[in-house]
């Protein structure tokens, strides 16, 4: 039982240095301002939204998903 | 206002002097991530006031594909934009049988020659695509990846050769598919590991998870070290998606939510959300340019996001049970959701006008 215990208190030291590693490493990293951010999100939505065809549809006989018309004449 | 966002009992300076004595990392990041740190937040929305609106939508169902005889779980779009892989409870996709039910994830490789499924099995096994009705696909297949607890979801990486999986017993594992072999594996999420995405190959190596946690978590898929982890939903994370640039990405939660995380600022930039939604989104994918979010819910509806708006710019019904996988095809032109209705519905645009004035979506 006491073997266990300190086994526990073992691996939950480990465990709390490696979340404390984790932690420093992810404080060191370099961030970007929020708005600097947002502004090149919107950048490459603009620069792409012309060729979305969700956003502008393609004309009916590029659309690989059409409805396939026939045309039926009376002779 | 500088001071706005601060809670009771703090101040600037209160703040500024934990940060520099290095009080507590862990909330810390957190308050950041949540953008009530410092005061002057600029979210994604009032960056792009001066966008303009998207015009009202008008969607069509283009196919709808029956041949499921239970939930659709998962579906996935081959590179050629015209097959679709999809798999269901009692396993059938593209008519191959498989010996157990609950396929959860499935995945078609970038040549269009193999799918790779799996589920409750634990395993991901990997399948040689054949149109010979004569020969027994099952016979060819391989098992490739093998967990202790189910597979959630799979993705090969650029390649036929190597595949991701995330599994229900916390972690994420990456194999060499010919021969079977764990090349990297992932351990950070506390909980099952529910989703994951692979970066867009210009922006390198990396993917990101999203798990029972409630944790999205970055990955270096070479060293598998966890690079960011962002925890600020409020339930399971059903599902996550990098935008088109590789920048940043979405995510879909059991709490009703979809948000978007920025990688460079590190924190969530944007939150898609209604009070009159409160069901789960099981599954979010972008369009092309990155301008809407689809997001598939347990209540049997899709909601269509302006992503640089925060607004909600169309609803799609037709499924008659819960939206369980959406994803938009490779040339953007339609996205595929399934559903535990077992059936798949491929929609398409109809055609967009413009509306002069934009009201809020009741």
């Amino acid at each position: 039982m006491k073997e266990v215990m300190s086994n526990n208190s073992t691996t939950s030291i480990s465990q709390a240095r490696k979340a404390v590693e984790q932690l420093k490493m992810e404080a060191c990293m370099d961030r970007v301002k929020v708005s600097q951010a947002a502004a090149d999100l919107l950048a490459y939505c603009e620069a792409h939204v012309r060729e979305d065809p969700l956003i502008i549809p393609v004309p009916a006989s590029e659309n690989p998903f059409r409805e396939k018309k026939f045309f039926c004449t009376i002779l | 206002m500088a001071t706005e966002g601060l809670h009771e009992n703090e101040t600037l300076a209160s703040l500024k002097s934990e940060a520099e004595v290095g009080g507590s990392l862990e909330p810390r990041r957190l308050r950041l991530q949540r953008g009530t740190d410092y005061g002057l937040v600029l979210p994604v929305h009032q960056v792009a006031e001066r966008v303009e609106a998207l015009g009202q939508f008008v969607m069509k169902t283009r196919r709808t594909l029956k041949g499921h005889g239970n939930k659709v779980l998962c579906m996935d779009w081959c590179k050629d934009k015209r097959r679709i892989v999809s798999s269901s409870q009692v396993c059938h996709e593209h008519a191959v049988t498989m010996p157990c039910t609950w396929v959860m994830a499935c995945a078609y490789a970038p040549s269009g020659c193999a799918i790779a499924c799996g589920g409750l099995d634990n395993k991901c096994s990997v399948y040689p695509l054949t149109f010979d009705k004569n020969e027994n696909m099952a016979a060819k297949k391989k098992s490739v990846a093998m967990h202790t607890n189910y597979l959630s979801a799979c993705s090969f990486t650029n390649s036929d050769m190597q595949i991701l999986t995330a599994s229900g017993d916390g972690t994420c594992a990456l194999w060499d598919v010919e021969s079977g072999q764990l090349l990297q594996s992932f351990h950070g999420h506390g909980a099952d590991v529910l989703c994951l995405d692979l970066a867009p190959s210009e922006t390198g190596n990396t993917f990101v998870s999203g798990g029972c946690d409630k944790k999205a978590m970055v990955w270096d898929m070479r060293s598998g070290q966890c690079v960011q982890a962002f925890e600020t939903h409020e339930s399971d994370i059903n599902s996550v998606r990098y935008y088109p640039s590789g920048d940043a990405f979405a995510s879909g939660s059991d709490d009703a939510t979809c948000r978007l995380y920025d990688l460079r600022a590190d924190r969530e930039v944007a939150i898609y959300s209604k009070e009159s939604i409160i069901f789960g989104a099981s599954s979010v994918d972008f369009s092309l340019s990155g301008r809407l979010l689809f997001a598939g819910y347990n209540d049997y509806t899709i909601n269509v996001w302006d992503v640089l708006k925060g607004s909600r710019v169309s609803i799609l019904f037709g499924h008659e049970n819960r939206v369980s996988t959406l994803r938009v095809s490779p040339d953007g032109t339609a996205f595929c959701s399934g559903s535990w209705d077992h059936t798949l519905r491929v929609r398409g645009m109809v055609f967009c006008f413009p509306v002069c004035e934009r009201r809020e979506d009741g």
